[in-house]
């Protein structure tokens, strides 16, 4: 530790690029992973949601409502049908805006209107599944979610193919920028590499310093990133759940582990670290690796 | 031991720096390399350090072949040689100290007995006041004997000595000819020099070279050419 430390005080320039390189691609990093999981988790709730409703008339009684659903369980293209009766309505409208009083009091449970949920089993049944329940005798409104769906993964899509393509463009950079001052660092060093070589040291143990060093600054510029982030995520916390009010907590299905993305729960928040540590560290090694093989990469002539 | 057996070097550009070259230097041997600039004498260090490949003939050192080894197989034998340079090639942003403790660091040795070891080795070439000092401030008498210092450190049975004293005074190549006269017994010493004073006056073995042949290999010999 004590090398490292005065390694780095005695290259205190080269350290501090380094460290800003870093920080600069860990904490694009660190947010285009949170925006990307937050999509997803986004994508996960609109398509856990009914994806067509069918609103009723006053008049329609339930055992016509429920016939309905009977034809639609029959179809053989729905998965599930819930049926929400106008009491249904009213309870969870009471929920929605329990906070609200004067809400509450313009609405009772006759002006809102009974309703079925319909899960399709394929995406490909939506429009046939709309088309049969615009033709409902009674129906009021008909609500297709299909555009939303399809809007929101044909922006995940997008977001993510775009953030891929940063995301690697911004590995490959810093990388280069990394190995261009490892060279710089060797270079300063490459007296001492070569006496070192001559008194028998493998490339191994004279790399061994310089891989500490990128590794330490890879871990420090991790932290100090991931402990910036929080800290904003933290300032601006209140702000952001007051404008994603709407919007309950957020998943992502990790190999059949529901992880919650939002509101950032603990095993995110410690995945995140592990993740953001991992590529600091990654990229800090192996462009010091990749640096210093060209100098220790000696043969006899 | 170092043996070599009808050793030929040609360099790329097809010139020789030696041609047929045998002999055979005993453990705890101290040795001269005489020859005019050119004559191998260089090529020969080179040889038995491992970093030149032999172009025909075979080199052996500490019973290894080494003609043929690559590089990076060469680490374990180089632990054990010790190399003194004309330039010295004293690092100058670490003291005396971290200079001679490069080699032990080398060999994964516990910092006490690096301590002592330097310790040791410093009072030997008489720097033990100075393990603190960083190399612009010791002269260039001082600065060879860092770097015998460094040579001798570990276990390290071959010195190899390239024009140790071509920057020297007179009076301070003596002082670092009194050094490698006390480890004589004690490691096999192998110096490459122009120095006709030393050499005539050490009366050690002298192998002459000339254009990359060997001329003359004389016992307790004087400088010739």
């Amino acid at each position: 530790m004590k090398e490292l430390l005065t390694s780095i005080r005695r290259t205190p320039y080269q350290s501090f690029a380094v460290f800003s390189s870093l920080i600069l691609t860990l904490f694009l990093s660190i947010l285009l992973i949170f925006c990307l999981n937050f999509l997803y988790g986004l994508l996960g709730y609109v398509e856990s949601r009914p994806q067509v409703a069918i609103y009723f008339q006053n008049q329609v009684s339930e055992s016509d409502i429920l016939h309905v659903k009977e034809q639609l369980l029959s179809s053989g293209k729905v998965e599930s049908v819930k049926y929400i009766s106008k009491n249904d309505a009213y309870n969870l409208y009471k929920q929605l805006n329990k906070d609200n009083p004067l809400l509450l009091e313009m609405v009772s449970p006759d002006i809102l209107p009974a309703s079925l949920e319909i899960f399709a089993k394929k995406p490909t049944y939506l429009p046939e599944i709309a088309g049969f329940l615009n033709s409902v005798v009674g129906k009021d409104e008909v609500n297709f979610q299909k555009n939303i769906v399809d809007k929101l993964l044909s922006l995940t899509l997008a977001v993510r193919i775009i953030s891929i393509s940063f995301f690697s463009f911004l590995m490959v950079s810093t990388i280069i920028i990394l190995m261009t001052i490892a060279h710089f660092k060797v270079a300063l060093k490459r007296d001492e590499i070569e006496l070192m070589r001559l008194m028998g040291a493998s490339p191994g143990y004279i790399r061994k310093p310089f891989l500490n060093e990128s590794i330490f600054l890879g871990f420090v510029s991790s932290t100090v990133v991931y402990l910036v982030f929080i800290g904003i995520v933290l300032l601006i916390n209140p702000a952001l759940q007051s404008y994603l009010s709407g919007i309950p907590a957020l998943f992502v299905d990790l190999y059949g582990f529901k992880l919650t993305v939002w509101p950032i729960s603990i095993p995110y928040a410690a995945g995140l670290y592990l993740v953001i540590a991992f590529f600091g560290v990654g990229i800090a090694a192996l462009s010091t690796f990749l640096a210093t093989r060209k100098y220790l990469s000696i043969e006899r002539t | 031991m170092i043996q070599f057996d009808t050793v030929s070097k040609l360099y790329p550009l097809g010139n020789a720096a030696l041609s047929d070259v045998t002999f055979n230097i005993e453990d705890n041997e101290f040795v001269f390399l005489v020859g005019t600039s050119g004559a191998g004498k260089t090529t020969i260090l080179n040889l038995i350090l491992g970093d030149l490949y032999p172009t025909s003939g075979s080199v052996i050192v500490d019973d290894q072949d080494i003609s043929s080894k690559k590089y990076t197989k060469l680490e374990e034998l180089r632990k054990h040689i010790g190399v003194v340079f004309q330039d010295f090639k004293v690092l100058q942003d670490k003291d005396v100290f971290e200079n001679v403790a490069l080699g032990l660091r080398i060999q994964d040795l516990s910092k006490n007995k690096i301590r002592e070891e330097v310790k040791e080795v410093l009072s030997l070439v008489g720097l033990e006041d100075k393990k603190q000092h960083f190399p612009v401030q010791l002269s260039a008498g001082e600065l060879q004997r860092v770097a015998i210092a460094r040579a001798l450190c570990g276990d390290r049975r071959i010195i190899l000595a390239d024009e140790p004293t071509g920057n020297l005074d007179p009076k301070t190549t003596w002082d670092i000819m009194k050094i490698f006269k006390k480890i004589e017994h004690e490691r096999t010493i192998i110096i490459a020099t122009h120095n006709t004073d030393i050499v005539n006056s050490m009366k050690k073995r002298v192998l002459v070279l000339k254009q990359g042949k060997l001329l003359k290999d004389m016992q307790k010999g004087g400088y010739e050419l």
